[in-house]
């Protein structure tokens, strides 16, 4: 039952990440969250064989991992979702796409590169999302939703899931753990159970929702709440981080910079 | 007479018909009274508690906080001059570090940002938990997640308290932060729990509960002294008044 | 069942978002939050529930691999469908952002698979009428599992449509569905279980609680149930319209632009065999003095590539250590 004690781990993980004392963490949440979408968005309009192209969309991950001081090792576990996914969904490319392309003398089917875009893909794009979680806290991600005009009620929601994940989680697991003390060598629930154990917890969390409600109520909500009320500003070196990283973002989608910036070298090595 | 009182007048109530969990309950508390809730499980002590903040409004008989009577209209006028503490903490805590929870009731009743930070500061110097202040409420451990909750209805700086098993999770030294500060408010509370030694410390009238009924209303010491009443009604007598030879003599 | 962002190119992530939010915008007004306060708290904390319990596995007799809970279905059939719908946004959101399961950009394509499906489609076409006269614990168990199958295998045809219509696999069409479509059967047919199983749970313990239980909610859904078909046709058809218009009209934005500015994609070494390492050569036909263009201009773009990595790589990690080397002196 590992599994939910990991889950619940790296949740306090990435939270104690997000309000780290870093420049990056300091930067205003939409900027980071527009910033985020958009970066995944360039990266995956790149064409299928643009291996070069896309190879210079790191410099964004990159230089974020770098400024924010977290850990690359540390991220990589977050790609055990997404690439055997894409791995499963690409791995036939070379098979299915024969035609021929010469890479560095070699000759290889052009699905091998179709392949390897797809995972860089996918490898850039969670990156980016690792990046937005990791410096930005769950609190302000809200600030920035609301910013976005996002129904309030929708945003309170969101903000409870998150609150009473941990708590569910923490239920779950002593549950399972009572389940695993009295029926050993079981990998998981027998199907007897399945219903009264997943129900009582139901129960229980619809119970517990009534309470929440009741506690809100004690304290004067009327399902206005305006969270937050400490307004984020939005500063001047905001404006420059965006505008810096938008422009990097069309560059390198626009013009093949770095076949430009390779042809340059090999012409003054020559 | 101060204007801080609640008045209960033969209130009844149950969640289905066919069975009561209140039957005819009556007393009066005043400003200064602190009052221990006392009762097996199951007798009705939260249900009594969720009536006095109209938690349920289905009873028959009358309940009325400082003259008002608890009835839909009046709940808001009610509940701003209320504290509740609930018995799971978790529940109690939705936000997600102290700060944002002790200020969402004082930002609910409108008060200006200045103002809550001041409420939220005072809270957290009452219980003594300022070094929480940012930290998220699900590192917390139970006895930070109790104190956090009380700081959460000082913040409204309340007439009336009540307080459900509020010394439940807390180790010795944290339940002695709690005795003190429910001691430091000086109106009117009302405190259900099994932790008699607790009610014996914070609360000088004690009312004891029984099928749904009240079996006694009075002086503290006088109740929980009177150890043939305590175990016909399913409690024993406080710790700390059955001493060791009572306990050698069981044995 | 979670896409990962690189499976979907920004016009089919767009279209999904669109008719996404306007199914999330038809649910708020329709379950209106603003004045059922109520309804807030036991969204948010339905939702950690779905979250918690879809981590706990349950054995499958008679095999060793295990299921897991089915969220849509079960939420609908506790909240109704429009509250259903938006808890499982919240869910899906928290596992995209803190599991890195699905992605920011496929948000709209997952939330439609499984959220829409499941709530909409499941609950409106399937739980509804099969409770129409009253509810019994082998309805709920037909319903449980009609539904999951059902939202399972709509789920799982649309992954395989946003997939192919984003064009980022050579599989055939035909062959991509063939292994989706009975893999999510069974999938669908063991969630479907394990969802009655809780379900009739509840039906036995606090069978208040369950979606139409009571006579009034009833006449209200009528009404909703034709509005929401109409909202399906619509979006269906909003979305069919620009996938295909995606899939078919514009390849790729960018290799058509590049072919418009060329005249035509360069293929002068080897006839028709080059024609599709296209992106790479046409742009190296965008560089006017092209340093190893000839016999052997594919190493030469490999090189171009190694080497302005490398050299991008190190201007980045530079200007980085720069960047906080003079904020850390500015600071000091």
């Amino acid at each position: 039952m590992s599994k939910i004690g990991n889950a619940i781990h790296e949740i306090h993980y990435i939270d104690t990440l997000a309000t780290r004392d870093q420049w990056v963490n300091s930067i205003h949440p939409l900027v980071k969250f527009v910033l985020t979408v958009g970066y995944i968005m360039t990266v995956v309009s790149f064409p299928k064989y643009d291996v070069p192209g896309l190879a210079g969309m790191i410099v964004y991950p990159l230089a974020v991992f770098l400024l924010s001081e977290l850990s690359f090792w540390d991220s990589l576990k977050r790609l055990r979702l997404v690439l055997p996914l894409v791995c499963l969904v690409g791995i036939l490319n070379p098979f299915f796409d024969r035609q021929a392309v010469t890479v560095a003398g070699i000759r290889m089917s052009a699905g091998v590169l179709s392949m390897l875009t797809l995972i860089m893909k996918g490898v850039f794009s969670v990156l980016a999302s690792y990046l937005l979680i990791a410096t930005t806290s769950v609190e302000k991600l809200c600030y920035a939703f609301r910013l976005l005009h996002i129904p309030r009620a929708m945003v309170t929601q969101f903000m409870l899931t998150y609150r009473y994940i941990t708590v569910l989680l923490a239920e779950v697991n002593r549950i399972t753990q009572a389940y695993a003390l009295r029926a050993p060598d079981q990998k998981g629930i027998h199907f007897r159970v399945w219903g009264s154990l997943a129900g009582q917890l139901l129960l229980r969390s619809m119970d517990r929702a009534e309470d929440v409600y009741e506690s809100m109520l004690l304290r004067g909500y009327r399902g206005d709440y305006g969270y937050m009320r400490e307004r984020i500003a939005f500063r001047r070196q905001d404006a420059a981080y965006l505008a810096f990283w938008a422009g990097i973002f069309v560059l390198f989608r626009c013009f093949p910079v770095i076949l430009l910036i390779g042809d340059l070298a090999g012409k003054i090595a020559a | 007479m101060s204007h801080i009182h609640i008045d209960v007048e033969g209130v009844s109530f149950a969640y289905e018909k066919e069975r009561e969990i209140l039957t005819d309950i009556s007393f009066h508390a005043a400003e200064t009274d602190s009052i221990g809730l006392i009762g097996a499980n199951g007798v009705g002590k939260s249900t009594l508690l969720k009536l006095l903040v109209g938690l349920n409004l289905g009873f028959s008989g009358s309940i009325r906080v400082m003259d008002i009577p608890v009835e839909k209209r009046t709940l808001s006028q009610i509940r701003s001059r209320i504290g509740y503490v609930f018995q799971d903490s978790d529940s109690q805590l939705f936000m997600t570090t102290a700060c944002e929870d002790i200020a969402f009731a004082p930002r609910n009743y409108g008060l200006p940002e200045e103002e809550v930070q001041k409420r939220v500061q005072q809270a957290l110097s009452l219980t003594g938990i300022e070094h929480l202040r940012d930290k998220q409420i699900y590192k917390m451990s139970g006895g930070e997640k109790k104190l956090v909750s009380i700081a959460t209805i000082l913040s409204m700086t309340p007439d009336i308290i009540l307080m459900d098993e509020p010394s439940i999770a807390l180790d010795p030294r944290n339940r002695r932060n709690l005795i003190r500060i429910l001691n430091s408010f000086g109106h009117l509370k009302i405190i259900a729990s099994h932790d008699l030694d607790m009610i014996l410390d914070t609360c000088a009238r004690t009312i004891l509960m029984s099928g749904g009924r009240i079996i006694c209303d009075g002086n503290t010491e006088e109740i929980l002294s009177d150890q043939k009443l305590l175990e016909e009604n399913g409690l024993e007598l406080p710790l700390c008044l059955q001493g060791r030879s009572a306990f050698r003599a069981a044995r | 069942m979670h896409m990962a962002d690189a499976l979907v190119t920004p016009a089919v992530a767009g279209t999904m978002y669109v008719c996404s939010a306007a199914a999330a915008a038809y649910s708020i007004r329709k379950v209106r939050l603003d004045t059922d306060t109520r309804k807030v708290p036991v969204m948010g904390i339905m939702g950690a529930f779905v979250f918690a319990a879809q981590m706990i596995n349950f054995t499958i007799p008679g095999t060793g691999s295990s299921g897991h809970l089915c969220g849509g279905m079960l939420l609908s059939a506790l909240l109704g469908p429009c509250a259903g719908f938006l808890t499982m946004i919240g869910v899906l959101l928290i596992q995209c952002l803190l599991f890195a399961d699905g992605g920011l950009l496929a948000l709209g394509c997952n939330v439609w698979n499984m959220a829409f499906y499941g709530c909409f489609i499941g609950t409106l076409l399937i739980w509804k009428p099969i409770m129409k006269n009253g509810m019994t614990r082998a309805k709920i168990i037909l319903a449980s599992i009609l539904g999951c199958v059902l939202t399972l295998q709509l789920g799982a045809f649309s992954v395989t449509l946003e997939t192919m219509a984003s064009g980022i696999t050579e599989l055939p069409f035909a062959a991509f569905a063939a292994t989706m479509q009975p893999i999510h059967l069974a999938i669908g047919f063991v969630e479907g279980l394990i969802t009655a199983a809780v379900l009739v749970f509840v039906h036995e313990a606090r069978p208040e609680l369950l979606y139409g239980a009571s006579g009034e909610e009833q006449k209200k859904n009528r009404l909703s149930f034709r509005k929401t078909l109409a909202l399906l046709a619509a979006a269906a058809a909003l979305t069919g319209g620009c996938l295909s218009l995606a899939a078919s009209s514009l390849p790729d934005g960018l290799e058509w632009s590049i072919e418009r500015i060329t005249g035509s994609p360069e293929l002068e070494s080897a006839g028709g065999i080059y024609q599709t390492a296209g992106s790479i050569q046409e742009f190296t036909s965008l560089l006017p003095d092209y340093a190893f263009k000839g016999s052997d201009s594919a190493l030469g773009t490999a090189f171009s590539g190694i080497a302005g990595c490398l050299i991008v790589v190190a201007v980045c990690v530079g200007a980085c250590c720069l960047f906080k080397f003079f904020r850390k002196k500015r600071s000091a």
